[in-house]
């Protein structure tokens, strides 16, 4: 699949759905590379490098446990995608950008509501038209809003704090994000003029390539109580929105890798890939990362906050009711490309470490002081988007999260084949029209965009979430198929 | 006119370019970047400007990380203000940074057809170098 080739060192079949990389395959490593999949998954993920990219993570200074890989891990740049490093700061520590990524808080929200498939059935090509319609995506279209440098600040420092004080919002949806859609420690001043430029006019911006705005029907419920505490049940109607950090997270990153790579050098780190740089957590370099990141994700809540404000509007203005009257609440917001300092106890003790998740969503259990309160006796929502022919899933963090993983899951479904590959395989008229005689209406901007994220081109999210369930990571809630999707 | 492929990666997209001279190279990269953005082009050039890429003081003289910058600027100069990269007069390009003259086309949405939206040019497996018989060739990843 890639130039890097297969990887061909061990993988430990360790049971209980792990696979270990003893951190004797390569010198520099810390610790051992932990990767949860079936076997099925598992021939899978040996066909790229992927799993020699655990091993380099696992050189990352400080890094506490194990380098962790989910079972829709594939090859990133520097650190796979699908990665969990948490590491120590009192212990040396690093932090580094690519285990976040360029989408600073690339991550998804799921919108319930009232309407059920029998009141949608009939409408759901006037719906997406009209989201379509309302929704800014694709390359080079600019949001509804335009920031000026003031707001900016506000929506840096404070997320979807500063976007429901200024209207786009209700007071409930703050509780209902990750980390209240805000997190402390965000620093304006950290971040570039390139980046205040390229983010002005993107809030409220789906973009392109794999972000998407679905239209969703509840088809199976696993967990009722669970599903109950979500506020969703089976025929019920869902919306859910994946995009992240715009331009403006993508510049934090780059600006953040021109810094790091010389901090690299300076803290004379031998790493085995130049895109793995880092420097201490508790370095200049690591503070103004930090500080900057933070914006970044606090931008990327803003973000989602605005779409889903447009979303619900949109509805609204079908149904001729409001978003209120429609039960249009907010179920939750998770952050997939983030680094973020959580208490955990290693060995007895509780240990505040930097946890970078890079294409892995937080998974915290029931009774968590994080977990908000309406879901608090059931566990966080952990939100698994699959691919637009099939499903996503809808699940809940267990306890055996904490134990490993420092509470964290997997984020999607991965690809299984690369866009070049799909391209090939599949013209986007053609995706158009079959999916729609399986019953998804599609709506993108770009056909060739469109085809290289077709069905086949994904792992089965299904086989993925199966895997976290089983190991005990989290547990599986409902699920939920398209009935319309937008693409940029 | 250099030439350009795509090569595969599991999530994102891998170019390889080839170029006559640096200067080659470099026009052929940002042709090659924003192929992958853009089915349809802007016919002619609007505005004109100076575009400078010029590695950080931390890392020093360094073609690799002049190379991404000078993509990045280009990538830029699309998102903030729409424009297109059509023709170029270098006046500097090497490991102390590149400059050029660079004549842009305004890219209108509905108008102009579009395809991937390219988060960043990544320096993962980033090679850039000149090959014995002189020409120069370009490996890099772009996130998309």
């Amino acid at each position: 699949m890639s130039e890097a080739g297969p990887y061909r060192g061990p993988l430990e079949d360790i049971g209980g759905y792990r696979y270990r990389i003893p951190k004797s395959y390569k010198h520099g490593m810390r610790v051992d590379g932990i990767i949860y999949a079936d076997a099925k998954l598992i021939e899978q993920i040996r066909h790229d490098s992927a799993p020699e990219q655990v091993a380099n993570v696992a050189c990352l200074p400080g890094i506490q446990r194990a380098s962790f890989a989910m079972p829709d891990i594939h090859w990133g740049y520097g650190f796979p995608i699908g990665g969990v490093a948490a590491t120590d700061p009192a212990q040396g520590g690093v932090i580094s950008p690519g285990g976040v990524g360029y989408d600073i808080n690339c991550g998804v929200r799921l919108i319930r509501s009232d309407l059920t498939l029998a009141d949608v059935k009939d409408r759901v090509e006037a719906l997406m038209t009209e989201l379509f319609a309302h929704i800014p995506c694709g390359v080079g279209v600019g949001g509804p809003i335009k920031f000026a440098h003031q707001q900016m600040r506000k929506i840096l420092s404070e997320g979807t704090r500063y976007m429901v004080q200024e209207g786009y919002g209700w007071s409930e949806d703050v509780d209902r994000t990750e980390a209240g859609g805000c997190l402390d420690g965000a620093d304006p001043a950290a971040c570039s003029k390139h980046a205040y430029d390229r983010g002005e006019d993107q809030v409220g911006t789906l973009g392109a390539g794999n972000h998407f705005l679905e239209m969703q029907v509840v088809d199976e419920i696993y967990d009722e109580a669970a599903a109950k505490a979500f506020g969703v049940a089976e025929g019920g109607v869902t919306f859910m929105i994946h995009c992240g950090s715009r331009g403006f997270g993508h510049q934090v990153c780059d600006d953040s890798l021109k810094t790091m790579r010389g901090a690299a050098r300076k803290y004379g780190f031998d790493l085995p890939d130049e895109q793995l740089c880092c420097a201490p957590v508790e370095s200049p370099e690591g503070r103004q990362y930090l500080a900057a990141m933070r914006a970044a994700a606090n931008y990327a809540w803003a973000n989602r906050q605005l779409l889903m404000v447009l979303v619900r509007k949109a509805v609204a203005g079908v149904f001729g009711r409001s978003a209120e009257q429609l039960g249009m609440h907010l179920v939750y917001d998770v952050a997939h490309n983030i680094a973020k300092m959580e208490p955990h106890t290693i060995d007895g003790r509780t240990v505040s470490v930097c946890v970078h998740r890079k294409g892995a969503t937080r998974a915290f259990p029931a009774g968590h002081p994080e977990v908000p309160a309406v879901y608090r006796a059931v566990g966080q929502p952990v939100l698994i988007p699959g691919d637009m022919g099939r499903y996503s899933f809808l699940l809940a963090g267990m306890p055996a999260a904490m134990e490993e993983t420092f509470g964290s899951v997997c984020h999607g479904a991965g690809r299984a084949m690369s866009r070049h590959e799909a391209g090939r395989r599949v013209r986007g008229e053609d995706v158009r029209r079959d999916l729609a005689a399986h019953g998804v209406f599609v709506l993108a901007r770009s056909w060739k965009g469109l085809a290289e994220e077709y069905s086949g081109a994904y792992k089965d999210v299904a086989d993925v979430v199966d895997v976290v369930d089983r190991a005990g990571l989290a547990r599986k809630v409902c699920r939920l198929r398209p009935l319309g999707v937008i693409k940029g | 006119m250099g030439t350009f492929e795509v090569f595969d990666h599991t999530a994102d997209v891998g170019l390889r370019v080839r170029g006559e001279s640096l200067e080659d190279l470099l026009a052929t990269a940002a042709r090659a970047t924003f192929d992958q953005m853009l089915e349809d082009w802007p016919a002619e050039v609007a505005v004109e400007e100076d575009v400078s890429a010029v590695p950080s003081e931390a890392i020093g003289p360094d073609l690799a990380e002049a190379f991404v910058d000078w993509l990045q600027e280009l990538l830029y100069r699309f998102e903030t203000a729409r424009l297109v990269p059509l023709q170029y007069a270098f006046t500097a390009a090497g490991p102390a940074g590149i400059k050029a003259r660079v004549g842009f086309g305004r890219f209108e949405s509905g108008r102009h057809r579009t395809r991937l939206e390219v988060k960043a040019v990544t320096y993962h497996e980033l090679d850039v170098h000149r090959e014995p018989d002189g020409k120069w060739t370009a490996r890099f990843i772009l996130d998309v």
